[in-house]
């Protein structure tokens, strides 16, 4: 058999214990499982050499022009995704400083303070219901709220509407990444606290939070490339789609003006009828991806790093 | 030594809070004071919005008016010619691209907000229906024939013979049809012209024809070899003689050597698509391409030297260039006079 060299040592007891030499009908559904995951990876490898294969050439020959260059859907040859990577960044900015902390916080209170009542356990159900919401509810839910009614603290349609909203779509899953870090923290960890007189918020501080936070940040960095990758609400509540211009300002100010992001330009570079454009739009996708690998990649080492076995 | 490097994280978050806060703090009101002063010195902020059909023009012109005036702060974006008219009634946009005239409704509503608007007709969107050059039988096509040819019921159609009977039943005039293959090469629906194309053809004869069946949504058939690449098209319908498609005027203009533009029958008889017959409308499948413009903040520095950069000849030449017909001397005139005058309201019709 071909397969003898690939027999892991509880292969060969089981065959032993049953007593025959191949068990076909084991081999059969392993052969499935196989399958099913070589099928996945195929459609993935598909995907991703169609865009590389687009869009290497532009980054090979523009290269950094063009990750600094300026949206438009007019000059192909000068277009870029300076613009789109700058809000893309400013907008997760947003996300880090309004989400992270309040779906934190959140969790915090629903694992360590909250009682295990009927009430506390419906808005623990609904909001693993509220991470189900599709995204162009947050938009509409944003366009109002905070385009709309808070527009005169959010300057309308602004980089700071457009990441509040991404910051209350990823809400969410802060809280129940975070509420998962905090419960895989063992209970005698708070009890030996408390057993020597801490207070509840001391043994919080000084333990829980410390060894759920390498849990905390994975999850709310992957939240994070959620937000990153975006497209349908930031079309709602205005990003730019085909040029920008914003000279005048500085960077604090743009918080407060007209932006676009990456998976918006995508977006609308992929509708464009030139070919040139096509290029652009797979160039552009390779710039995403780029930045959302690097956020999960500082996800999985910061995880590696400070993760505890208990 | 672990915990002191959780608390280095905490602390990383707690600083970019901070951070935000001062932005806040600093930031209300950048932008939104308007422009003073003139020439190099102008500032302030447009927001457009509107039709993605005029939103390459619209963005020409802004990068050419970028290059003389930096520091006037730009957005143009083209979610579609009603949202445009939506936030633009709203007071959201300075600037509204679009594809059409504005309606009834659209007008009500930015009375209610108390918004006037100066409307410019700047340029001319047409559509060719286009053929191989080898093509020696077809010369023009009435809206019946389009109908039989590429509409919804023409699904599965492999000759022109095919459409034969849809034809007759509709009024083709070009019926009976050869016995030809019928390769159909079009812009795919992501296009602005594939929308055209449905607006003006296949929805005015749906409602011309009474087909009940169609008058909720009408869309061409749907066995075609679609592009999004005009270039592509070209190729296609240049391919095989007896082949079939539309594609924006500009194209048909570049590929004279290789496809060959049909004559339209739009009720008034077959016209030619030129330049003249585009810009005239005597050309049926063509369409008033305009920008809208809040009479409010017309006279605003920014505004102003947009509008009339915009309209300028180096302006207004930026139409040409993303592929759409010029208007006539004395249409651009008018629309200059209109701009000049300031007057208000709507003028499609006249």
């Amino acid at each position: 058999m071909a397969r003898s060299e690939a027999l892991t040592t509880s292969g060969a007891v089981a065959k032993n214990l049953r007593g025959q030499r191949i068990d076909v009908r084991g081999l059969l559904f392993e052969g499935a499982l196989l399958l099913a995951l070589l099928t996945s990876l195929l459609i993935l490898l598909v995907l991703l050499y169609e865009v590389v294969a687009g869009g290497v050439s532009v980054l090979g020959e523009r290269g950094g022009e063009f990750l600094q260059g300026r949206l438009s859907v007019v000059s192909a040859a000068t277009a870029g995704v300076g613009q789109a990577i700058l809000g893309s960044l400013m907008v997760s900015l947003i996300v880090i400083v309004f989400a992270f902390p309040l779906g934190i916080a959140a969790a915090v209170y629903l694992e360590e303070y909250a009682a295990d009542t009927r009430f506390n356990r419906f808005i623990t159900i609904n909001i693993r219901n509220l991470a189900g919401v599709p995204s162009i509810v947050y938009g509409l839910l944003g366009l109002t709220i905070f385009v709309q009614l808070l527009g005169y603290f959010t300057g309308g349609k602004s980089v700071l509407a457009g990441g509040l909203t991404l910051a209350v779509l990823v809400l969410p899953i802060v809280i129940i990444t975070s509420s998962e870090a905090l419960r895989a923290v063992p209970d005698a960890i708070r009890e030996a606290g408390i057993g020597v007189g801490a207070t509840r918020w001391e043994v919080i501080r000084s333990h829980v939070l410390p060894s759920a936070a390498p849990g905390v940040l994975t999850g709310t960095i992957l939240s994070l490339s959620r937000a990153l990758g975006e497209t349908a609400p930031l079309l709602i509540v205005g990003a730019t789609t085909g040029f920008l211009a914003v000279g005048n300002v500085g960077f604090f100010d743009q918080f407060y003006g007209p932006y676009t992001t990456l998976p918006t330009v995508i977006f609308r570079w992929s509708s464009l009828p030139s070919g040139d454009f096509r290029s652009l739009t797979s160039a552009a996708i390779i710039v995403l991806l780029t930045l959302v690998l690097a956020a999960n990649a500082i996800a999985i080492i910061l995880r590696n790093r400070y993760e505890k076995k208990w | 030594m672990k915990r002191k490097r959780s608390y280095l994280v905490m602390t990383a978050l707690a600083l970019s809070l901070a951070l935000v806060s001062a932005a806040c703090a600093g930031g209300r009101n950048a932008g939104a004071g308007s422009g003073s002063g003139s020439g190099e010195s102008l500032t302030g902020e447009l927001v457009i919005s509107g039709s993605s059909t005029v939103e390459p023009i619209s963005v020409a012109v802004a990068e050419k008016f970028n290059a003389q005036h930096p520091d006037v702060n730009l957005s143009i974006s083209g979610p579609g010619t009603s949202d445009g008219f939506e936030q633009f009634c709203s007071g959201e946009t300075v600037i509204s691209d679009a594809s059409r005239a504005i309606e009834e409704e659209e007008i009500a509503k930015c009375e209610e907000n108390g918004i006037e608007f100066i409307e410019l007709h700047i340029a001319t969107d047409g559509i060719s229906v286009v053929t191989s050059v080898e093509n020696d039988f077809a010369t023009c096509l009435n809206y019946a024939d389009l109908w039989a040819l590429l509409g919804p019921e023409s699904e599965g159609f492999d000759t022109w013979a095919d459409a034969n009977q849809l034809g007759k039943k509709y009024g083709g005039s070009a019926a009976p049809y050869p016995n030809e293959p019928l390769a159909v090469t079009a812009p795919g629906e992501e296009s602005g012209t594939f929308g055209s194309f449905i607006e003006i053809v296949l929805e005015s004869f749906v409602e011309d024809a009474g087909i009940a069946e169609y008058e909720e949504e009408v869309a061409p058939r749907p066995d075609y070899q679609a592009s999004a690449n005009d270039n592509v098209i070209i190729e296609g319908i240049s391919g095989t003689p007896s082949s079939l498609g539309w594609v924006g005027f500009a194209f048909y203009v570049n590929n004279q050597d290789t496809v060959k533009a049909l004559e339209i029958d739009g009720g008034d008889g077959c016209v030619a698509p030129t330049e003249e017959t585009i810009a005239s409308f005597d050309y049926p499948i063509s369409r008033p391409l305009f920008i809208y413009v809040d009479a409010g903040r017309a006279d605003d520095a920014e505004v102003e030297a947009f509008v009339d950069y915009y309209l300028s000849d180096e302006g207004i030449a930026s139409a040409t260039e993303v592929g759409y017909v010029a208007i006539p001397e004395e249409d651009l005139e008018e629309t200059r006079s209109i701009w000049d005058e300031r007057t208000t309201g709507t003028h499609v019709g006249e």
